[in-house]
């Protein structure tokens, strides 16, 4: 199948870039200084309707098509990639509800959330269960008219500053990760609710990684995701749809460090003539583009394919969380070179964007568990069979 | 109340620009955008409508098809709909004939005010203006730092080397406004969308009742002769002295000109 | 058609402006070669009695439209009224009251206009005039087309002529005829603010020291003051320092502020933008100071100090007291 970028696509882009050039870039460096989250551009972002693109118009969203929601993303991460979480994890964090929430759940949270009122994250990780998402231990105990929830997560994007959380614990312990758990939706402001701590980290400094407990949460019914046991299910179908974000990042991300080591080899001058003028260079450059371009492509294509509802989705987003991000840390990594000394210090974007790079190659699932997911996918189609 | 406001599509400031053999501004295949100036006159009327004093805001637009795309995005920031004027008679027209070709329309359209921003940023003359009040007889009231309406009344703040003014005029008027009104905003999505759905009318001279007659041609000046500029000596150039030295060097330049 | 040059003398508390007298000398060079008079539009207080006075600058005949205080534009009827006598040109400054009564004569009577000229001259009878255009990459020279209305409107910066000391002539004032009614006339001042602090006008000042950016704050233009002072000039500043408040708008050079024509501009911590260019480009002198070494005004300032403009800026100051001194 081939997907077709549009004049629409194009006007979203100049629309975002014009934002993210005037306004986001220039906040970027104070943002990784002082590791604060940045209000002022999530409201920026909210006022200019660029936080509802996932939702449906009839909750206050715009609807936009997947390929443009990564142009969105892109062009953001372009110029500051703690910034572009904030499109990114508002998507992550309501995507279980969209695919899985009732009617009544959606117009219940969705208008707030596409208005940017409200910021939601997404809580499935904990401090022994990463890779090993089976390994949750949450409690989700049944009482009354209700649950209660139990326990804590870890490294969760934007889990201190969001006003609602999609949150995945076990209603059936016994029956493990799999097949015991249940997915919830939490408002922070609920009793028993902290964020007691957030992560220093090498990258995406502003974007608060924290550590979320929950001590005897009570949460109703009627936000429960799904049936019981379904967590599982629903924290993947997530994961298939919101690493095509990462992926974005990714993209935005290495053609920022792009841009930033080709303006400064054309204006570096050594042994008598621009740096760039140097053919080991313009390789260099060469490469870092057309890697940059395959994997904003393989975003693309992917977008398509989500769109479509394609049976092989995750096959794709995976693909191009994989490239992506091993790209962004490629490019990112060069354009430090490219920059020689200056581009190690921080009077230059380059060693931010390097440092910003890393987490595509970790969050959203490793890439080694994207290249499980691209070897299972690969196998099925090839008729191979798969140990267990 | 309503307001219309000219808009006028200019190639972007820092382009590369040129005349075309018959010495005319050549714009093709250059960046177009809305003339900066006027997104403070656009800024202004939305401001009026999100205040309530004002009901509807139109564009007015004249210059080639191209132009509907500063239509379109004047009215991805506000406003209700757009109308642009194009007609080949009308390429290569001076600012007496842009008057007079928004003054037709104007009249067509009487609003309270037809506002403007204070020159185009390509030609600089700034007089248009002044003579589409002059063509429509109605009062000028221009280089607003804000504009304000009350009933039957515009105002304007206008700043001087003293402080400012007030200055005052019944409607309706023609009305010039300049950055001090503050940062034009930014079109937000959900406005880049709807501006798509917006009414947009194409007029042609002969919907104003001009004729190309009227225009005597598009312009009453020509361009008879353009050149280069007179070479000037390289740039000189002082560094890696110390600041005394450096200062008595720049001195000795300006004393060499008689400039001390 | 007379041979005349008309131009507008505008009076601010009783006396002529700067452009008013500038304007008389260029018209009574123009006259010169056109072989008419240099005439007068006189207007605004101290007009009825200060007209003559043009006399000394060139004009032969001065035409009062009127001696009262009210917004310029109300005086376009009446200026109508004396163009419509014709000429061959008439002459007005490039302020925001000048373009407007330009802009009415023009919208009035049809009559073709020349934006702010870098020189204008008869020739063989007829106004021609240059103009720099494309950010001063292409000069044009211009003429009214053929059987077009006179006379032509000629918009002029301030510092495009320059007075000379004056003669002793008095031009010979007349009424003017009576104006047509004009809904032009209804304007008028319905409330008036003095500011603390007169600022000066920029677009008159012969020498300009600018800030931008690089000045870092208010306080930052203490030294550009001190040196704009002993060059006996004004202060100016890019938009980024007026945006950030640390000068009064009104001393903004650029696309949304002046355009000025001084003979020397000094730009410190400016890095020359096109937005600031457009506003200083014809300054007959520039020179730019900026720690940058690839800021873009060292491509088009005819000296540029690569220095840190807090060293070289008291220095420089220091130097021109000492030799104005000796």
């Amino acid at each position: 199948m081939t997907y077709l970028l549009t004049a629409d696509h194009d006007e979203l882009r100049a629309m975002v870039r014009e934002l993210a050039e005037e306004r986001i870039a220039p906040r970027a460096a104070e943002i990784d200084e002082k590791q604060e989250f940045p209000w002022d551009l999530k409201e920026l972002l909210a006022q200019q309707d660029l936080l509802g693109t996932c939702f449906e118009d009839r909750h206050g969203g715009t609807a936009l098509d997947t390929i443009a929601q990564c142009i969105l993303v892109e062009e953001i991460a372009r110029a500051d990639a703690t910034t572009s979480l904030i499109p990114i994890v508002q998507k992550l964090g309501a995507l279980p509800i969209l695919l899985c929430g009732t009617e009544e759940q959606k117009d219940r949270y969705l208008p707030r959330l596409a208005s940017g009122e409200w910021l939601i994250a997404f809580a499935l990780t904990e401090a022994a269960a990463g890779s090993d998402v089976a390994a949750n231990r949450m409690r989700a105990t049944r009482v009354g008219d209700g649950y209660v929830l139990d326990g804590s997560k870890r490294f969760i994007t934007h889990g201190s500053v969001a006003d609602l959380l999609t949150v995945f614990a076990l209603t059936d312990a016994e029956a493990g990760g799999r097949k015991g758990m249940s997915a919830f939706i939490v408002e922070t402001a609920t009793p028993g609710f902290d964020a007691p701590r957030v992560e220093h980290k090498m990258g995406i400094r502003g974007s608060p990684t924290a550590e979320l407990t929950f001590d005897r949460v009570e949460v109703p019914l009627d936000n429960r995701l799904g049936e019981e046991g379904e967590g599982f299910r629903i924290a993947m179908a997530t994961l298939d749809r919101s690493r095509l974000g990462i992926a974005a990042q990714a993209v935005g991300i290495a053609q920022g460090a792009l841009d930033a080591a080709l303006a400064y080899a054309a204006d570096r001058r050594q042994f008598g003539q621009r740096v760039v003028d140097f053919q080991g260079i313009q390789w260099t450059l060469a490469d870092m583009a057309s890697q940059t371009e395959a994997a904003r492509q393989l975003t693309y294509a992917a977008a398509a394919r989500v769109d479509a509802q394609a049976h092989d989705l995750p096959y794709w987003t995976s693909s191009a969380k994989l490239v992506a991000g091993d790209v962004a840390m490629k490019v990112t990594t060069d354009a430090v070179q490219v920059l020689g000394g200056y581009g190690y210090i921080a009077e230059y974007p380059v060693e931010r964007m390097m440092r910003d790079a890393k987490i595509t190659q970790l969050y959203e699932g490793t890439q080694q568990i994207q290249r499980l997911i691209v070897a299972r996918q690969l196998l099925q189609r090839a008729g191979v069979s798969t140990k267990g | 109340m309503k307001i219309v406001v000219c808009i006028k599509q200019v190639p972007a400031t820092g382009a590369d620009k040129r005349y075309t053999d018959d010495l005319r501004l050549d714009r093709s295949g250059v960046e177009a955008i809305i003339n900066p100036l006027d997104e403070y006159a656009i800024e202004q009327a939305l401001r009026l409508i999100d205040e309530g004093t004002v009901e509807s805001v139109t564009y007015l637009s004249m210059g080639p098809d191209q132009a509907a795309e500063a239509l379109r995005r004047a009215l991805a920031m506000g406003g209700d709909d757009a109308v642009l004027i194009t007609d080949p008679a009308l390429a290569g027209a001076d600012e007496w004939a842009t008057a007079k070709v928004l003054a037709a329309a104007l009249d067509r359209l009487a609003p309270d005010v037809a506002l403007m921003g204070m020159a185009s940023d390509d030609a600089r003359g700034s007089l248009v203006p002044g003579a589409v009040a002059a063509m429509r007889d109605v009062p000028l009231l221009s280089y607003g730092a804000e504009l304000a309406l009350s009933d039957g009344q515009a105002r304007v703040r206008r700043l001087s080397p003293t402080g400012y003014d007030w200055i005052a005029a019944p409607l309706p008027v023609v009305a010039s406004v300049t950055d001090q009104v503050g940062e034009p905003r930014y079109a937000s999505l959900k406005g880049i969308m709807a501006a798509k759905r917006k009414p947009m009318e194409t007029w042609s001279l002969a919907d104003v009742g001009l004729s190309s007659e009227d225009l005597r041609g598009g312009a009453l000046t020509r361009v008879t002769d353009s050149r280069a500029p007179e070479a000037k000596p390289p740039t000189e150039r002082i560094e890696n002295l110390p600041a005394p030295e450096a200062a008595a060097k720049i001195a000795d330049w300006l004393a060499a000109r008689k400039l001390i | 058609m007379s041979n005349d040059i008309l131009f507008l003398a505008e009076f601010t508390s009783g006396a002529p402006a700067r452009s008013a007298i500038e304007l008389a000398t260029g018209a009574a060079e123009l006259a010169a070669q056109s072989g008419g008079d240099a005439v007068a539009l006189a207007y605004g207080p101290g007009a009825a009695s200060g007209a003559a006075s043009l006399g000394a600058h060139g004009a032969a005949r001065a035409i009062l439209l009127g001696d009262e205080d009210r917004p310029a534009i109300t005086y376009a009827p009446a200026a109508v009224a004396a163009a419509r006598d014709g000429g061959l040109a008439l002459l007005a400054p490039a302020t925001p009251n000048g373009r407007d009564l330009a802009a009415a004569l023009v919208g009035l009577l049809d009559l073709p206009a020349f934006g702010p000229v870098r020189a204008a001259r008869v020739a063989e009878g007829v106004l021609e005039t240059e103009q720099a255009t494309l950010q001063g990459s292409v000069i044009t020279t211009s003429r009214p087309v053929e059987g077009t209305p006179a006379p032509a409107v000629v918009l002029v910066l301030a510092n495009t002529f320059t007075p000379g000391d004056g003669g002793s002539g008095t031009a010979e004032v007349v009424e003017a005829a009576t104006a047509a009614e004009s809904a032009l006339a209804k304007a008028s001042v319905a409330e008036s603010h003095e500011a603390e602090a007169k600022v000066v006008n920029l677009e008159e000042a012969t020498v300009i020291v600018a800030g931008g950016r690089g000045v870092g704050g208010e306080e930052g233009f203490g030294p550009l003051r001190d040196l704009a002072k002993a060059l006996g000039g004004a202060v100016g500043a890019s938009r980024a320092a007026a945006d950030a408040g640390w000068i009064p708008y009104q001393l903004q050079i650029g696309q949304t502020g002046k355009v000025v024509k001084p003979s020397l501009y000094i730009g410190a911590g400016i890095s020359g933008a096109i937005q600031h260019r457009v506003g200083m480009q014809t300054a007959e002198h520039v020179v730019a100071i900026n720690k940058d070494p690839d800021a873009p005004i060292g491509e088009f300032a005819d000296l540029f100090v690569v220095a840190d403009l807090f060293q070289i800026v008291p220095a420089l100051t220091e130097e021109i007291r000492r030799r104005k001194g000796a």
